[in-house]
C-alpha cells in the first residue's frame, strides 16, 4: 500500500513539474508569436511606406522634369507618333485619310 | 488523577496547569482556522469577481489594434494618398535623464533647436509632453536606438500624397488625427477610416505578452477608394494650366477634363495650389477648389444651348439666315451689341463668330419657359449631382420672373451663373448624342446613362458649329490641336470692380473655353478658366483656348485615341473678336 502511494506521489510530482514546464513553454512561445506578429505588422506598414516612396519617385512631375533636364527629351506629338492598328499595320500620322478636315466657314 | 497535565514524572517539576488552558488554546487555533476558511470562502466564492478583477488589472492589458486608413488610388491603381507610420515622440519630463551630448543629438534628430527642447522638458510637474508629432520612420528608429530614459514613442499615421500639388484640390487632406478635412478625404472619410480592433493579453513582469484571453476583435481596415482621376492627365492638365496662369499673369485658373462616355472626371485642377503634406501658411486662395466653388456668368458658352433648342424644336436649321445688321438690337429699350457688326449670318455662323445679336434674335422667337427648361436640363441652376465639399449650384431664376431683356441676355449667358464644372458637364449634351450624363469622381466601367435634352441629330449639328467656332474664322482657332479635330466655345466676361465693371484700361476679365474632341465622336470634354489674365491678352479664345488645345492633345494621347485628322504643320490663326 505504501509503495503504491509513493509511486502515485512521484507520478503527481512529475506531472506537476511537467505542467509547469509546459506552461512556461507555452508562454515563451506565445511571446515569440506576439513578437512575430508585431514584426509582421511592422513589415506590412513598411511595405506601404515603401510603396508610397516608390510612387513619389515616379510621379509624372518628376519623370517629366528628369526626362527634360537629364535626358533632353521632349513631349511627343501626333506628328512624330506611329500608330499601330489591331491588324498590325503601321499608320503614319501624315497618311491618315482625312474624312473630317476642319470645316471651312 | 488530578485535573492537570503532567509534563514530567518528577513531582518536583510538576506544574499545576489547569486543563482548560490547553483547551482554550485548541479552541483559539480552531477559531483562527474557521476565520481563515471564512475569509477564503469570501475571497473564492462570495466576492470572487472583485478580486479577480483587481488581479487582472495588475497583469492583464487591453491592446488596441489600429486600423489603417484606406488608400486613395487613381483609375490605374496608382497611389494618390496613403497612410504611412509616422511615430510621435513624447516624454515624461520628470523621468528624462540626458547628458548635454544626448540632448544635442536628440534635438538634431527631431530637427528642433536645442533651446526649444530644453524648454519643453523644463517643467517637471508635467507628466506628458509632445516633443514632436509625426516624425519619419527612420528618425524614430534612430531615436529609439538612443535608448533615452523618459522618452517614448507613439505610433501615429501620416498621410502622404505622392502627386503633391497637382492633385491637391481633388484629393484633399487629413488632419494630424488622420481625419479627412478637405476634398475626397473629407467626402469619403467614413469609408476610408477603419474600425480599430481590441485584444486582451496577460503581460509578465517584463511587459511581454504571455497569454491572450477573452474575445479578440480584429481591426477592420479602411476601404481603398479608386477615383476616376488619371494621374498623368491630371498632372499634364495642371502643368499646362499653371504655365498659362503664370504667363498670362492671371490670378488663378481651373481646368476640368471629363470622359464623355462614362462621365468620369479624368482631371480637375486649380492653380494656385498647395502641397497637401506641408500645409503651413496656407491661404484661402490656394485652398479654393475654384472649378467647383466659383460661379460666374457663362457668357457665350450658353449660346449653343439656345441655338440647339431652336434647331431641336424645328424652328430653325443651321443654314437659316439671321440678319444681325447693324450689329445691335433693341429689346424693350435696352440695346444688345456685337463687338463687330456682322451683317447677315447663318445660324451656324452666329455660333462661329459668337454673335450676341444673332443669338438674341433667335431666342426672342422662343418662349422663356422652354429656354428655362433646356437650361435646367443641362444642369444650370441645379445642384450638381457630384458631391464635394463646397460645391455650388449656380443660379438660374425661374422663367416666370424673366423680363424680355433678361430672356435676351440669358440666351447668351448673362443673368445666370454656373461653375466651370457645371459648364463642362452641360457640354456632354453635345458630346453624348444630345444626352446629359451624370459626372462622377469614382472609377466606373459602365457607360453613363444620360437624360435626353436634344436629339442626337441636333447634338451633331451643334458640334459642327462648335468646330467652326474653334476653326479658322471662329472666335477660338487657337483651340485647334495637331492630329485631333476639336470644337468648343470661348467666353470672356468683365469682372466686377467696385460697383461697376471698371472703366476702360482698368477692367478685370475672366476668360474661359469649353470644348470637346474628337469632334465626330467626342471622347472628352475639357473646360479651362483663367481669372484676371493681365498680360495684355484676355479673350477666352486667346488665353484659355491654347490650354484647352494642349490638354486635349495630351489627354487623347494618354487615352490612346488615334488622331482623326492629318497633321498640319501650322495651326491657322485668323480669328474674329468675340462679343462680350
Amino acid at each position: 500500500m505504501t509503495r503504491v502511494s509513493v509511486a502515485l506521489l512521484l507520478a503527481i510530482l512529475a506531472s506537476a513539474m511537467y505542467l509547469v514546464a509546459v506552461q512556461y513553454e507555452s508562454r515563451r512561445v506565445f511571446t515569440e508569436l506576439d513578437k512575430a506578429r508585431s514584426e509582421a505588422r511592422y513589415l506590412k506598414t513598411d511595405f506601404d511606406r515603401l510603396q508610397v516612396e516608390k510612387r513619389s519617385q515616379a510621379t509624372p512631375a518628376r519623370v517629366e522634369r528628369l526626362a527634360r533636364e537629364k535626358l533632353q527629351m521632349r513631349q511627343v506629338s501626333p506628328g512624330i507618333t506611329n500608330y499601330l492598328t489591331a491588324s498590325g499595320e503601321v499608320a503614319m500620322p501624315a497618311h491618315i485619310s482625312t474624312t473630317t478636315t476642319a470645316v471651312q466657314p | 488523577m488530578s485535573r492537570s497535565i503532567q509534563y514530567t514524572s518528577s513531582p518536583l517539576l510538576a506544574s499545576r496547569t489547569p486543563v482548560w488552558r490547553s483547551k482554550f488554546v485548541v479552541a483559539a487555533i480552531a477559531l483562527a482556522f474557521v476565520g481563515l476558511c471564512a475569509r477564503a470562502a469570501y475571497i473564492q466564492v462570495f466576492n470572487n469577481d472583485f478580486f479577480q478583477q483587481k488581479g487582472e488589472v495588475r497583469f492583464a492589458r487591453t491592446l488596441e489594434l489600429p486600423a489603417n486608413r484606406g488608400r486613395i488610388l487613381d483609375r490605374n491603381g496608382l497611389i494618390l494618398a496613403s497612410s504611412v507610420p509616422a511615430p510621435s515622440i513624447w516624454a515624461i519630463p520628470e523621468d528624462v535623464e540626458m547628458d548635454a551630448q544626448e540632448r544635442k543629438t536628440l534635438a538634431t534628430l527631431l530637427d528642433i533647436p536645442a533651446a526649444d527642447l530644453s524648454k519643453k522638458l523644463a517643467d517637471e510637474s508635467k507628466t506628458f509632453v509632445w516633443l514632436k508629432r509625426q516624425v519619419d520612420a527612420d528618425v524614430a528608429k534612430k531615436i529609439a536606438s538612443l535608448n533615452l530614459k523618459g522618452i517614448y514613442q507613439r505610433t501615429d499615421y501620416k498621410r502622404q500624397y505622392p502627386e503633391g500639388e497637382a492633385a491637391a484640390h481633388i484629393v484633399g487632406f487629413t488632419n494630424v488625427e488622420d481625419n479627412g478635412q478637405e476634398g475626397i478625404e473629407l467626402l469619403f472619410n467614413k469609408s476610408l477610416v477603419g474600425t480599430p480592433g481590441v485584444r486582451h493579453v496577460i503581460k509578465d513582469g517584463r511587459g511581454r505578452a504571455i497569454e491572450s484571453f477573452g474575445e479578440t476583435i480584429q481591426p477592420i481596415p479602411g476601404k481603398d477608394l479608386q477615383l476616376s482621376i488619371d494621374t498623368k492627365v491630371q498632372f499634364l492638365a495642371y502643368q499646362k494650366l499653371r504655365d498659362a496662369v503664370i504667363s498670362n499673369r492671371a490670378q488663378a485658373g481651373s481646368i476640368v477634363v471629363l470622359d464623355t462616355t462614362t462621365g468620369e472626371v479624368l482631371a480637375l485642377a486649380n492653380y494656385p495650389s498647395y502641397n497637401p503634406e506641408k500645409r503651413l501658411n496656407l491661404s484661402g486662395a490656394q485652398l479654393r477648389n475654384r472649378a467647383l466653388t466659383d460661379t460666374f456668368e457663362p457668357g457665350s458658352v450658353m449660346k449653343p444651348f439656345t441655338i440647339g433648342l431652336a434647331i431641336n424644336s424645328g424652328r430653325m436649321s443651321p443654314t437659316t439666315v439671321i440678319d444681325t445688321a447693324p450689329g445691335s438690337v433693341n429689346i424693350t429699350g435696352a440695346t444688345i451689341r456685337d463687338s463687330h457688326p456682322h451683317g447677315a449670318l447663318t445660324v451656324e455662323q452666329v455660333i462661329q463668330v459668337s454673335s450676341n445679336v444673332g443669338t438674341t434674335k433667335i431666342a426672342m422667337q422662343m418662349p422663356a419657359s422652354e429656354m428655362w427648361e433646356t437650361y435646367s436640363q443641362a444642369g444650370f441652376g441645379q445642384k450638381p449631382q457630384v458631391e464635394f465639399p463646397g460645391v455650388v449650384s449656380g443660379r438660374l431664376r425661374p422663367a416666370k420672373t424673366w423680363r424680355p431683356i433678361e430672356q435676351a441676355t440669358a440666351s447668351y449667358g448673362y443673368g445666370l451663373s454656373a461653375s466651370l464644372f457645371q459648364m463642362v458637364r452641360s457640354y456632354t449634351v453635345f458630346s453624348h448624342g444630345g444626352e446629359i450624363i451624370p459626372a462622377t469622381l469614382l472609377k466606373t466601367n459602365e457607360p453613363a446613362v444620360g437624360l435626353p435634352v436634344f436629339s442626337a441629330l441636333t447634338a451633331a449639328k451643334v458640334r459642327k458649329m462648335l468646330q467652326m467656332a474653334a476653326g479658322p474664322g471662329g472666335t477660338a482657332p487657337k483651340a485647334q490641336t495637331a492630329g485631333y479635330s476639336v470644337g468648343g466655345k470661348s467666353g470672356t466676361a468683365y469682372k466686377q470692380v467696385g460697383k461697376g465693371y471698371g472703366s476702360e484700361g482698368n477692367r478685370k476679365y475672366r476668360s474661359w473655353f469649353v470644348g470637346m474632341a474628337p469632334i465626330d465622336h467626342p471622347r472628352i470634354v475639357v473646360g479651362v478658366m483663367l481669372d484676371e489674365p493681365s498680360a495684355g491678352k484676355y479673350f477666352g479664345g486667346e488665353v484659355a483656348a491654347p490650354v484647352f488645345s494642349e490638354a486635349v492633345q495630351q489627354t487623347l494621347r494618354v487615352m490612346g485615341v488615334q488622331p482623326d485628322i492629318a497633321i498640319r504643320p501650322q495651326i491657322v490663326a485668323d480669328m474674329v473678336q468675340e462679343s462680350f
